[in-house]
This record gives C-alpha cells, sequence and structure tokens, in this order.
C-alpha cells in the first residue's frame, strides 16, 4: 500500500541543512497495523506526516497504492486522503463550535456525501462507539477518552482504507488509553484497516503487529511484533 | 503611573502593529473629515456676528400672497424707508441701501483716463453705518449725507489712488460723467460678511422713476432697521400692519406684507438671499455634521472591533495584574490610556491630512477656509474635544470588558470568545457600519444619477455655443444697439443676434399680473421675457401657432407659451390668436404661442410665459454661433463691441455655462457625497480587514483541522466569507428604508426627477458585496492556504 524510497526531509536554517529524515525507506503493506517509535525529535511524526500527505518530502519518492503521491498536485492529493486516509491527533483536533455529531458529519461534507447518507453513517458510528447519548455535546462538554472516541469516529466515518495516528493516547490516562488502543486493534483485525501509529509507548507498540525505531531521521530497526496482545 | 501606563501602552501599540496601523489609518482618515467639516461650518457661521447690536438688526423683507403661494424678495419698495422711519417708533434707526452696479473711471491729474471698471456699488444712507458699527479708517458717516460723495474700502482706495490718505478728496467719474468725491475710507469687509460694501455712494445720490412708487419693488432696494433696546420684534406686528394699511390700498392681486428678518438670518436663508449673494441653507450645515458624525461613529466602531477581538490576547496580562493587586479601574484607566495615545496619533495624522485636503475643499466651495490654530483657537478646542469622545467612545467599552475578566480564568488562558464582549455585538457594530456605507452609497448613486438627468434634460431651447454679452441701456447707448447688432451679425461665424432683458432659461424673473381678453386680472401671474425678433431664431424656439414677434422697438404684439394656455384653458393654440392680453399697462394682441421651454431651472415648472418687444429694457445680446467658431468671433465680438461702446465696460458669458451655474449647489453637494462615500468605504473596509484577520488568526487551527478533513482551499474561503456576506446583506435590509426615505426626500425639490428605480440599491448591494468579498478574500485566501501542519503541531 505505502512505498517509501530514499525519503529525505531537511528544514533549511540560516543556510545550515538541518535534516529531520535520511533516506528513510519502508513500506506498509494493506492490513499492517505499524507503531513509529522513537525519541523526542528523532522525526517519527514528520514521517506520519509525510505519509499522510500534509508534508512533501525534499527528496525521494512516495507511492501510495500504486500512485506516486510527488508529482501529484494539491488538487489530487487532497482527493486522495479524503478517500483513503483518516487522521488521529493526540490533541484531538475537534472543532469547538460543533457538536459531536457535526464534528464526525464533517468530512463527509468535504466528500460531497448527501445529508441522508451523511445522517445513516454517523448515526451508525455513534451506536458501535455508544455515543448516542452524547451526539448533541460540544468538544469542551466531554471528557479526554470521549473526545478521542470521538476523533476515531471522525477518522473512520469516511470509511479509509488508512488511520495514521500521532500518538493517540498521549494525553490519556491508561486506562482510557488501553480501551483506544484495543479499538485500533479491533479495527485492524475484523476490517482491515491499515494503521500508522507513532507512540512513545512500549506497550502500545505492542497492540501492533510491527515496530519502526527511528533515531536522528533513520530507520534503525524495523521489527514485527512477537507476541501480539 | 500615567507615564509607565503611557510606556505600557506605546509597547502595545508597537507590538501588534498592524492592529495599531488598521486603527490609526481608519481614525486619522475619519478625524480629518471631521476636522474639515468642522473648519466650513465654524466658517459659516461666523457670518455677520460680529456687529455691536447684532441682535438689534433687523431686514424689512416684502411678501406678497397670492391663491397659489406666497412670493416673497429681500427688497422693499423705495419710499418704504423714508415712511417706515416717519411712523414706525419702535425704530430706532431705518438705512435704505440699493444695489447696483456703474461704471467707474479714475483720471490721472492730467485728465487722462487711469482706469474704467465696472463694479457693483452701493447706495446708502449714513443711517446705516450707524445700525453696523463699519471700522472708518478715513472720515465718518456723516460724508453720506452730501449728494455725490463716495466711500471706498481700504483695498478699493488703494487700486484707484494709491493709498488710503491719497484717495480723500479725489473724484470718481460714475456712468460716464457724473463725478463723486471720496469723503472716506472703510477698513476692508471680512470674507465672512454678507456685506460686500467696497463701494458706497450717498443715497441722496440715486435716482431712480419708481422713487415714489410703493408698487414696484426690486430685490435690490433693501432697508435695515435698528431696534430701540427692549423692542421684541413680535410686538411690532400691530405697528407694521398699521403701516400696510395705510400704504396700500389693497387692490393688487396679492396682498403685500412686511416682515422683519434678523440679521443671524442673512446668511442662512434662501428664500431671501442677501447682498453678498452667498447663501448656506441651515440645512446643508446639519446635513454636513450628520456625515461628520457618521465618519467618526464608523472610525469608532473599528477600534470597538478590533479591540474586543484582541482582548484575548490581553486576558492573560488582565490575570496577572489583577492577581497582582489591581484594581478594576486603574486597568480601566490603562485601557484608556491606550485608547488616548492611538487618538492622538489619528489626530497628528489627521492635521496633516486636513492640511493637504484644504486647496480642494476651497475649490469645491470657492471659499477661503485656513486651518490656523492661532487666529481661531476655537479649532484646537475642537480637536481637544474630538480626542476626547473618540477615546471615550471607542475606548471605553473594550475596556470595560477586558477589565472585568476573571483572573483565575484569564490566566490560564481559558477566556473565550464570548467572554470578550463576543462576535454578537461586533456583527452588530459591523451591520451599523455597512449600512452607514451602503446608505451613502444609494445616496451618491441617485444624486449623480439625477444630475446627469437635469444635464441631460430637453430644455426645450438651444443652450449650445450661444455667448450671452451685456449690453448697457441708457439713453446714450440705446441708439447704437441697431449699428451693433449689424456689426456683430457680419463677424464670421456668428449666424443669429437678439437683443433681450434674459435668456430663455433664467434666475431673473420678472413676474406680473395680466389679464386675458377681459378687463379682470387673471388670479396668477405671468412671466414677461423682452426680446426682439430674432429671439426665436437664437435660441432655437419653437412655435406652435401663429408666428413669432415682428420687428418693433416698443410692445404691441405678444406671444405666449403653450403652459398659458393651459392654464387659461385655451384647448387649441390657434384659438388664442388675437386675442389681447392687457399686462403692464399695455393692450396688445396674442400673435403667436411657442412650445414650452424651461423658463426657469429645472427644480421649478414652466411658469406662463409672455414674449414681447421692449427696447427700453434690453440688457443683453445673445450671439449665436457655429459651435466651430467660437474661438475665432469671440475676440471680434468683443472688439466690436468695444468700438460700438467705447465708453462702457464688456462682459459676456455663455449660455451652457450659466445653465450650470444654477446646479452649482447640487454639483457641491454631489462631489461631498463622492468623497464622504469613499472615506466611509474606505474606513468600513479597513476595519472589515482588521476583523476578518483577526477572526481568520483566531480560526487557524479549526482551518488546519477542516483541511486535514479534507476540505479544499474554496471551501475554507468560502467558510469564513459566508458570516460577512451575511452581515452585508443584512446591512443592506437596513440600509435601503432609510436610504429610500433620504433620497426621496431630497428629489422631491426637483420638478423634474429620476423614476426612483430598484437599481441603485441593488447596485449598493452588488458594490458593498463585491467589495466584501475582495477585502476578506485577501485575507481568508492566506488563511486558507497557510500548511496544515504548522498550526496543529503547536498545540
Amino acid at each position: 500500500m505505502i512505498e517509501l524510497n530514499n525519503i529525505e526531509k531537511y528544514h533549511p536554517a540560516k543556510g545550515i541543512k538541518h535534516y529531520v529524515l535520511r533516506h528513510v525507506s519502508a513500506s506498509i503493506a494493506s492490513g499492517e497495523f505499524v507503531s513509529v517509535m522513537g525519541p523526542s525529535g528523532a522525526g517519527k511524526s514528520t514521517l506520519l506526516n509525510i505519509l499522510g500527505m500534509l508534508e512533501e518530502p525534499t527528496y525521494g519518492t512516495y507511492h501510495f497504492m500504486g500512485e506516486d503521491i510527488t508529482s501529484m498536485n494539491e488538487r489530487k492529493r487532497i482527493e486522495l486522503y479524503r478517500n483513503h486516509i483518516g487522521f488521529v491527533f493526540q490533541a484531538y483536533h475537534l472543532i469547538d463550535e460543533m457538536t459531536v455529531q457535526e464534528n464526525i458529519e464533517a468530512p463527509l461534507i468535504y466528500k460531497k456525501i448527501v445529508a441522508s447518507e451523511r445522517k445513516s453513517r454517523v448515526a451508525d458510528l455513534l451506536d458501535r462507539f455508544n455515543m448516542v447519548a452524547k451526539k448533541d455535546l460540544f468538544p469542551s462538554q466531554l471528557s479526554g477518552g470521549q473526545q478521542q472516541l470521538v476523533g476515531i469516529a471522525r477518522a473512520l466515518v469516511a470509511e479509509p482504507s488508512l488511520i495514521l495516528a500521532d500518538e493517540p493516547t498521549g494525553n490519556l490516562q491508561s486506562a482510557q488509553a488501553a480501551e483506544i488502543m484495543s479499538l485500533f486493534r479491533k479495527l485492524n483485525r475484523e476490517e482491515g484497516i491499515t494503521i500508522v501509529q507513532v507512540t512513545h509507548s512500549e506497550k502500545n507498540a505492542q497492540y501492533g503487529n510491527r515496530i519502526l525505531t527511528i533515531e536522528d531521521g533513520v530507520v534503525r530497526t524495523d521489527t514485527p511484533v512477537a507476541g501480539q496482545l | 503611573m500615567f507615564k509607565l501606563n503611557l510606556k505600557i501602552a506605546l509597547r502595545n501599540l508597537w507590538r501588534n502593529k498592524g492592529y495599531t496601523a488598521i486603527n490609526i489609518l481608519g481614525l486619522s482618515v475619519g478625524m480629518a473629515c471631521c476636522l474639515l467639516i468642522f473648519l466650513f461650518i465654524r466658517y459659516q457661521t461666523s457670518f455677520d456676528n460680529n456687529f455691536a447690536n447684532a441682535s438689534r438688526i433687523f431686514r424689512v423683507v416684502s411678501t406678497w400672497e397670492y391663491p397659489e403661494g406666497i412670493f416673497r424678495s429681500k427688497g422693499t419698495p423705495r419710499p418704504l424707508p423714508p415712511a417706515m422711519r416717519e411712523d414706525i417708533k419702535e425704530f430706532e434707526k431705518v438705512a435704505a441701501v440699493q444695489h447696483s452696479s456703474a461704471i467707474l473711471k479714475v483720471n490721472l491729474p492730467d485728465g487722462s483716463e487711469k482706469l474704467k471698471v465696472n463694479r457693483a456699488i452701493f447706495f446708502a444712507e449714513p443711517e446705516l453705518f450707524e445700525i453696523f458699527n463699519f471700522n472708518w479708517l478715513k472720515g465718518n458717516p456723516s460724508v453720506l449725507n452730501t449728494p455725490n460723495t463716495v466711500v471706498l474700502t481700504d483695498t478699493v482706495a488703494r487700486t484707484f489712488f494709491g493709498s488710503a490718505e491719497q484717495a480723500i478728496g479725489q473724484s470718481v467719474i460714475m456712468n460716464q460723467g457724473q463725478p463723486l468725491r471720496v469723503a472716506g475710507v472703510l477698513a476692508n469687509m471680512q470674507p465672512n460678511s454678507s456685506f460686500p460694501l467696497n463701494i458706497v455712494v450717498s443715497y441722496k445720490t440715486y435716482r431712480d422713476p419708481n422713487m415714489q412708487s410703493w408698487g414696484s419693488v426690486t430685490s435690490a432696494s433693501e432697508c435695515y432697521v435698528l431696534l430701540k433696546p427692549g423692542v421684541h420684534p413680535a410686538s411690532l406686528q400691530a405697528p407694521i400692519s398699521r403701516f400696510l394699511k395705510k400704504y396700500y390700498d389693497g387692490t393688487a392681486p396679492g396682498k403685500e406684507g412686511h416682515l422683519l428678518q434678523p440679521l443671524a438670518d442673512l446668511h442662512y436663508n434662501a428664500d431671501y438671499g442677501n447682498l453678498a449673494g452667498q447663501i448656506m441653507p441651515r440645512n446643508e450645515l446639519y446635513g454636513l455634521a450628520v456625515i461628520g458624525i457618521f465618519l467618526i461613529l464608523t472610525a469608532c466602531i473599528n477600534f470597538v472591533n478590533m479591540a474586543t477581538a484582541q482582548a484575548v490576547g490581553r486576558s492573560k496580562e488582565v490575570g496577572i495584574r489583577k492577581v497582582m493587586g489591581s484594581r478594576r479601574k486603574e486597568l480601566i484607566v490603562q485601557f484608556l490610556t491606550e485608547t488616548l495615545a492611538i487618538s492622538v496619533l489619528s489626530l497628528l495624522l489627521a492635521c496633516v491630512l486636513a492640511e493637504m485636503a484644504l486647496p480642494g475643499l476651497n475649490s469645491l466651495f470657492r471659499e477661503n477656509l485656513s486651518f490656523s490654530l492661532f487666529s481661531h483657537p476655537v479649532i484646537f478646542v475642537f480637536m481637544v474635544g474630538l480626542v476626547l469622545l473618540v477615546s471615550f467612545l471607542a475606548g471605553f467599552y473594550p475596556a470595560l470588558v477586558i477589565s472585568g475578566f476573571s483572573p483565575a480564568l484569564a490566566i490560564k488562558n481559558k477566556i473565550s470568545q464570548a467572554a470578550s464582549g463576543g462576535m454578537g455585538l461586533r456583527r452588530v457594530l459591523v451591520v451599523v457600519q455597512f449600512a452607514i456605507t451602503i446608505v451613502l452609497i444609494i445616496g451618491t448613486i441617485v444624486i449623480l444619477e439625477q444630475m446627469r438627468y437635469v444635464r441631460n434634460q430637453p430644455l426645450g431651447f438651444d443652450t449650445q455655443a450661444v455667448a450671452l454679452v451685456s449690453v448697457p441701456n441708457d439713453s446714450l447707448s440705446r441708439p447704437r444697439f441697431a449699428n451693433l447688432r449689424d456689426r456683430i451679425t457680419k463677424i464670421p461665424g456668428v449666424t443669429e443676434v437678439s437683443l433681450c432683458d434674459a435668456p430663455p432659461s433664467s434666475m431673473n424673473n420678472n413676474q406680473s399680473s395680466f389679464s386675458y381678453n377681459s378687463t379682470r386680472d387673471e388670479t396668477f401671474q405671468i412671466n414677461v421675457k423682452f426680446a426682439d425678433e430674432h429671439y426665436q431664431r437664437a435660441f432655437g424656439l419653437k412655435l406652435a401657432a401663429g408666428r413669432f414677434l415682428a420687428r418693433r422697438d416698443i410692445t404691441a404684439e405678444y406671444v405666449v407659451n403653450e403652459t398659458l394656455l393651459k392654464k387659461l384653458n385655451v384647448r387649441e393654440p390657434a384659438d388664442a390668436l388675437g386675442k389681447y392680453i392687457v399686462c403692464q399697462g399695455v393692450k396688445a394682441p396674442i400673435v403667436g404661442v411657442v412650445r414650452d421651454f424651461n423658463n426657469m431651472t429645472l427644480r421649478e415648472t414652466i411658469s406662463p410665459l409672455l414674449l414681447c418687444s421692449r427696447a427700453a429694457s434690453y440688457e443683453l445680446l445673445a450671439v449665436k454661433m457655429e459651435g466651430k467658431a467660437i474661438m475665432q468671433a469671440m475676440p471680434q465680438v468683443e472688439k466690436t463691441w468695444n468700438e460700438v461702446l467705447p465708453e462702457y465696460v464688456y462682459s459676456s458669458s455663455f449660455m451652457d455655462e450659466q445653465i450650470a451655474n444654477y446646479y452649482e449647489s447640487e454639483r457641491v453637494t454631489g462631489t461631498l457625497f463622492k468623497v464622504f462615500a469613499g472615506v466611509i468605504m474606505f474606513i468600513s473596509f479597513i476595519g472589515l480587514f482588521g476583523l476578518i484577520s483577526y477572526v481568520a488568526t483566531q480560526r487557524t487551527r479549526e482551518l488546519a483541522i477542516r483541511k486535514v478533513l479534507g476540505a479544499s482551499t474554496a471551501e475554507l474561503v468560502q467558510l469564513l466569507n459566508r458570516s460577512f456576506i451575511v452581515m452585508v446583506c443584512c446591512a443592506n435590509l437596513v440600509a435601503w428604508p432609510l436610504a429610500y426615505l433620504f433620497v426621496t426626500r431630497w428629489l422631491s425639490q426637483f420638478n423634474y426627477r429620476i423614476e426612483l428605480t430598484v437599481w441603485p440599491f441593488a447596485l449598493a448591494m452588488l458594490v458593498s458585496i463585491t467589495v466584501t468579498l475582495a477585502t476578506v478574500t485577501l485575507r481568508s485566501y492566506r488563511a486558507a492556504k497557510t500548511n496544515a501542519i504548522d498550526a496543529l503541531k503547536y498545540e
């Protein structure tokens, strides 16, 4: 599904190239659950952003579902990730002025899906996540874990084939974190959604089936998870 | 404390350079306009207010009541002043003034001519100078008791004789042969005076055949009175009605009346006019003042919007200050200091802008305003007042909001938009601002459209390439008219020359009572124009029946217009031919009917009209030329004129220029509206830009999320713009009825006016929406284009 070839990313800072990623090559197949790990500032988030087409690599090529992303124009790229990628953020990034229901509905509006179908898909998700009672609340009225559930529901509503999650449990207590991680595993196993998550926690990484370790912009290790939780 | 506040205020302003610039720009433009409007209003209200007895000085004016309305004149019958002096004991002084013009000649000591000019002169009784305390440099009012004396102002004395000293005792020759002795010199008249008494001739010099006639009134003979101290003008009704009974027999069609017009009304009352010919109706001054208030209001609204929008950013500072022990009052003072600093900076910029715009204003109003703080300290007072008012209007509400934050929440940066005055108030303010702008846009469109309509309105006669050359009419010049006309007709390019008293459309109209085919006077008056047989061709008038006047020097036949026949209920123009009209004591048959043409300005309707010949009344030579020949022909006309009438002074104008002059006040109003609509639009839109910048910054995170969820740039721009478009539409709805009221009232003063259609309103809406979209998109596009990652990274 994802082919990264010699990806490099640097920020020019006062004439010196400040490398974030160097010669990163990796391939992720459909149905995998990959955890990207590493110390702070290693380039994990940048890698995720490149995967999510929010940032462009300075060098290297990126093929997503067989298409070369790096030579694509913005419109096509937006088209791609509208249909195939869902994002989950550490800080949830829900829109404060919208209710739970409206937040989940938002991506469908941009996909130009008709109102009736939008309603049924949102209702379906609310039901699945046991949030029907909370659909008219605003994000500020929910706990962190509940907010992240809404964030995941929003990522799922467009029926993506890939979910990119940047420390999805970073702001949560461990009990809530475990709940979110098992939800991810369930989605990966039962619905075959490819998941790439960035995480600091060894424990969370065990929910996936592969771990990429990045240090100083370079992929150090690429190991399968032995005993999946 | 104040110094510290000021320092912090200036630092804060510097930190938010963009917002500060928007605030200062908007405020200073608004203030500059206010300042100019104030200068103008101050100048206009300063007229005639520096006379010692101002509150006791009145002008006697005349009215005639006709069935169709009241006719007014600032003139009085010539025998009125002496009669009033005799009969009405409540008057301390009564003085007659006669406005006239004369050819004045000054000779060198050796008898040769030094200069010859045509100047406005005033025949005045010495009492005039006892009523008005003009400053005499040489001589005193009593010199005007002798016939053939003249008093000059300093400037005129200098031009004529070199200096005031040299002028005394010299002689000025009036109208070829009447020597006047210079007996006094007055200080120069102020420009803000309704009394341009530059050349005053003793009233005893004045001769007129109607000296004793109560029935003949010209607006040039004015009468001023000084009431005895303690006399209330209202108490004079009884003596005046006794006076009217004594001198008028009540047989004239219009019922005569006389009123006392206070001196303070002279400059403002358009019903009467004044000697200086400068009128500024109070309504127009009020209109300007309202526009000034609108301007300051829009600028203040900008300020309030920006300040409350920024309030959230200041909340942490407020919290910390409160925790440190600052009281709310001190915080309010601090924020007001900031506003004050902005206002003062804006005022400085405003002064520069006003100074730059002043020449433009002066040429628009043909006045000479000056922006001088030292000669008019009231300007300084106004500026201080303006700064305080703006600081208070613009600063108080935001200060109240910001200082009201709860410290615990503020420190944790948890002040939400709702607590900081909220979008609601800002929306209302923006709608108000836009409503004002839209009213002005609609007003401007309608005024310009009406002016264009008036200019293109067929007048019913030819105005192009017609020169109006004045001719003197006295026993010496009259016999030379025929020669003059013949010689001018022969000039190449001149197609027709006509002698007349006035062009078809004129401000000077001669109204008279008349009878049609009976001995009884009709209930309405008729406009009489004197013209020779060439008048029809010179102005391209069309005949509806009969023929035009034949060659005569006295009135022997009449030509009338269609309106007269309509008013007399004569259906067929031909039916009127041969019927007799008696007007001004002359009975003569109607020989022709002309098609209607506008005989007054387009504010008035066409009135019934009578054309007849009378050489004794001709004052103009209407010279019709080929359009291309004007440049060559005019110098020749002047040369010929000077050869035929060497002892007189030549002057001329063009018909189309004269017509343009009728609409001078509309031109000024139109320009003012254009300028002020532009300025208000500018202020509103920079305010809008400030607001959208703020909103865009506020919503950066939301935009980034939406972008990640798949929104395209266009969708995001649309999202940001939508609420502004809604506001502008609301503003349009508010503005339309107001604008409708305003423009229908303004249009109602014109008899020939445009149909008020929907399109000025639609156009205003289109303009406001387009400009809003452009302004908002400029900023929202940038916001929508920013990289989503930058906004989401540091959460």
